[in-house]
């Protein structure tokens, strides 16, 4: 037993003589007081080729906040440049979000993403969000009236993340990686538009590989979320004809011909009606079939034109591309299916199944 | 103070012991790369077909701890093959034996490196990794063998854990599994091949354990469920890995199954992937402490001091050379990296698929020559 004793002490100071002489393994310093996590990355074009890359400091210390932004080359210099203007050392270890300028974006993204896929610090379920407009006019605006406004944003995307509820496309680092790198590189993002006082969700941006191509927006975007991102809407206002549904589900049945030709979807969808200011009566059976009939169509010109709008676009944001792959045959290459797509022909067919107004009288 | 002996047999070891050494000696590192390795959806017949070749090689294996000889422990080596030729053999085995304890702890090192400390040293990280290693090889050569059951309950749950999310939608989407026959086969396909059956290797080493085990008629049932379980476990790793990367990214990615762990999240910690990296250690540490008491063995068969008593020097001796092996290799020759520029990972791919593949068939052989002899 002393013997044990002996030898533990013998260790305590060997381990003591290591540490006091400075020869110290660990060589990160991670003091609460004197570090600041970073939670967003504002991602800009800046001059000459450059990035501009803004922050908001500190993320949840009460004191006074402050933008920090700079202009670098590289996207990881900016984490070097900040700490030797700011008091405290940045931690990317909590990074949430990045926030990516359109017009960057447009010229493509994907350094920006290896860089982030890189480091291992930074989690896969970090958010990427693509911006219309000077995000950092319009932090610079809110800091004094919603300090925290990041966390908040954090936390609204966070929401509509986790059930699928429908109202926008969120997508993390993680699903826009395994898009950009599957047989069929054709991503979404989720587009937000900003001035100096509002900031407001926009649409769905599609992307042909890293490069954002086009976005789309309102309606066509309710119908993209029904076709493929979430299944489900709660609202879907027709003001065309002057109704709105709600608690809408889709199921969704692809059908591609044999000869890559065609590509019949039928998407049947239930619902209610939630709200009517037509003209026509329709507690009477007949007018709410008519009713019915009206929307079907509705739905099926519009589905109909935005993919013909992504066929214009060469794109495939849906993923149709994947209905060609088969146990038994080598995937098709990329280019090949582009060409089957700009030339095939749709057929969009719905079967709407809705409960009526209750309630109510005319 | 009682004597200090390594290799002291008061008890034998049965089934279970043989189950879990057989399984945790196939699944080393390769857990953390094969996946990369393999790519093609097509390759989980590979794993099939392969898990079954070694399922062959294990009754071939389990022939020889069915056979007189093995009753008789390290005798029954001398009686088969002649003390010359069994030292030399011992000495050959060095090799094997030194370059896999290096390229575990070296990788297990580099895991570490990469996604708990970058900021550390890496000689540190060595340092503590084969430490604890010696640590659990000085406890001598039964509680090694005890340690695989520790090293197992810590170690086994992880494969729960890639259940969810990763087997369900929207990450499970059965075209990530297309095509699944083959539709090309190139020299890559040949050296993933080469891989899986050097992924299934391990199980050769159990003859150095021949004394302490108990060698009855059911050993080829242990080694059986030992085989299947590994094979179970590439084959949820592999399919996961197809589903969450796709084939496509799956051959780009470096460590594909830390990668996945990643994602995972928890309410209550962050990182999941340092919890799960730093439990593996015990796995780690197993391997190394039982490869290190085996070359410490082999040392001794092959210096003809078998019949002396082991002693701390000797011991500490191999652990030090060891140890300043590793640090020189790390320092000027390893390349970090798991993909073809890292040659070190080649060598132990080759030494694997070569010893998993001659050692039952070379004592197989030994027996009949013995038997027709007689």
């Amino acid at each position: 037993m002393w013997l044990f004793f002996k030898r533990l002490s013998l260790l305590g100071m060997l381990c003591n003589m290591f540490l006091m002489t400075g020869c110290d393994p660990f060589v990160e310093n991670n003091t609460i007081e004197e570090i600041s996590p970073v939670i967003f990355w504002s991602i800009n074009t800046g001059e000459e080729g450059k990035l501009k890359i803004s922050t908001l400091v500190p993320p949840v210390i009460k004191e006074t906040k402050r933008l920090l932004s700079l202009q670098v080359d590289l996207f990881k210099q900016g984490g070097e440049k900040f700490n030797l203007i700011y008091y405290r050392e940045l931690k990317r270890g909590q990074t949430r979000m990045v926030l990516i300028n359109e017009e960057l974006a447009r010229k493509g993204v994907i350094s920006i993403i290896n860089t982030l896929l890189v480091d291992p610090e930074i989690s896969q379920r970090l958010y990427l969000v693509i911006v219309r407009g000077n995000f950092d006019d319009y932090m610079q605006n809110q800091i004094k009236t919603q300090p925290d406004l990041d966390y908040f944003f954090y936390r609204m995307l966070k929401h509509y993340e986790k059930y699928n509820q429908g109202e926008m496309s969120i997508m993390n680092l993680h699903q826009f990686k395994s898009t950009l790198y599957s047989p069929f590189p054709y991503p979404i993002l989720p587009v937000f538009k900003v001035n100096s006082d509002n900031f407001s969700y926009l649409g769905t941006a599609m992307f042909d590989q890293d490069k954002l191509i086009g976005t789309i927006k309102q309606m066509d975007d309710q119908i993209f979320q029904l076709l493929n991102n979430d299944h489900y809407l709660k609202f879907l206002p027709i003001p065309k004809l002057a109704t709105t549904l709600g608690y809408i589900h889709s199921d969704v049945h692809k059908k591609l011909d044999r000869t890559y030709s065609t590509l019949s979807i039928q998407i049947d969808i239930t619902g209610i009606v939630e709200e009517y200011r037509g003209d026509k009566n329709i507690i009477e059976q007949e007018q709410f079939y008519q009713l019915r009939d009206d929307i079907e169509h509705y739905l099926e010109q519009q589905t109909t034109d935005l993919l013909k709008k992504m066929q214009q676009y060469k794109v495939d944001p849906l993923q149709f591309g994947n209905l060609t792959l088969s146990p038994f045959a080598r995937p098709m290459s990329k280019g090949k299916w582009m060409d089957y797509w700009q030339n095939m022909e749709i057929n969009v067919d719905y079967n709407v199944r809705l409960a009526p107004l209750s309630n109510v009288q005319k | 103070m009682s004597a200090f002996s390594l290799f002291e047999k008061k008890s034998t070891f049965g089934s279970v012991y043989v189950i879990l050494i057989v399984n945790r000696l196939q699944l080393l590192y390769f857990l953390f790369i094969t996946p990369m390795f393999l790519v093609q959806p097509y390759m989980i017949w590979a794993i099939i077909a392969v898990g079954i070749l070694s399922q062959l090689n294990l009754v071939l294996l389990s022939k020889w701890f069915t056979s007189n000889f093995a009753a008789m422990g390290y005798q029954g080596f001398v009686k088969l093959l002649g003390e010359r030729t069994v030292r030399f053999f011992a000495f050959i085995g060095l090799f094997p034996i030194l370059i896999k304890i290096v390229v575990t702890t070296l990788h297990y090192v580099g895991t570490i490196s990469q996604f708990i400390f970058p900021s550390m040293k890496i000689s540190w990280l060595i340092f503590f990794v084969f430490g604890i290693s010696c640590f659990v090889a000085s406890h001598g050569m039964e509680n090694t063998i005890r340690f695989v059951v520790i090293a197992y309950l810590c170690v086994f749950w992880m494969i729960l854990l890639f259940f969810y999310p990763f087997f369900t939608p929207p990450i499970a989407a059965l075209h990530d599994l297309y095509p699944l026959i083959p539709t090309e086969w190139s020299l890559h396909s040949w050296y993933a091949l080469l891989f899986l059956w050097s992924a299934f290797s391990g199980p050769e080493y159990l003859i150095c354990l021949t004394p302490w085990l108990d060698n009855n008629q059911k050993m080829l049932k242990y080694l059986t469920i030992g085989n299947i379980l590994t094979l179970l476990e590439y084959l949820i790793v592999f399919i996961a890995s197809l589903f969450f990367f796709g084939s496509n990214y799956l051959s780009k990615t470096n460590y594909p199954v830390v990668n996945m762990v990643r994602f995972l999240q928890s309410p209550i910690f962050e990182r999941i992937d340092i919890i799960l990296i730093s439990v593996d250690l015990f796995h780690f540490v197993f391997n190394i402490a039982i490869l290190l008491l085996f070359f410490y063995g082999a040392t001794r068969i092959s210096l003809k001091r078998l019949e002396k008593q082991t002693t701390p020097i000797g011991l500490i001796s191999i652990y030090v050379a060891i140890f300043v092996f590793m640090f020189i290799l790390q320092k000027w020759f390893w390349r970090p990296g798991t993909s073809d520029i890292n040659i070190w990972v080649t060598i132990e791919m080759w030494s694997g698929a070569f010893t998993y593949l001659l050692v039952p068939a070379f004592l197989m052989i030994a027996i009949r020559r013995k038997g027709r002899v007689q």
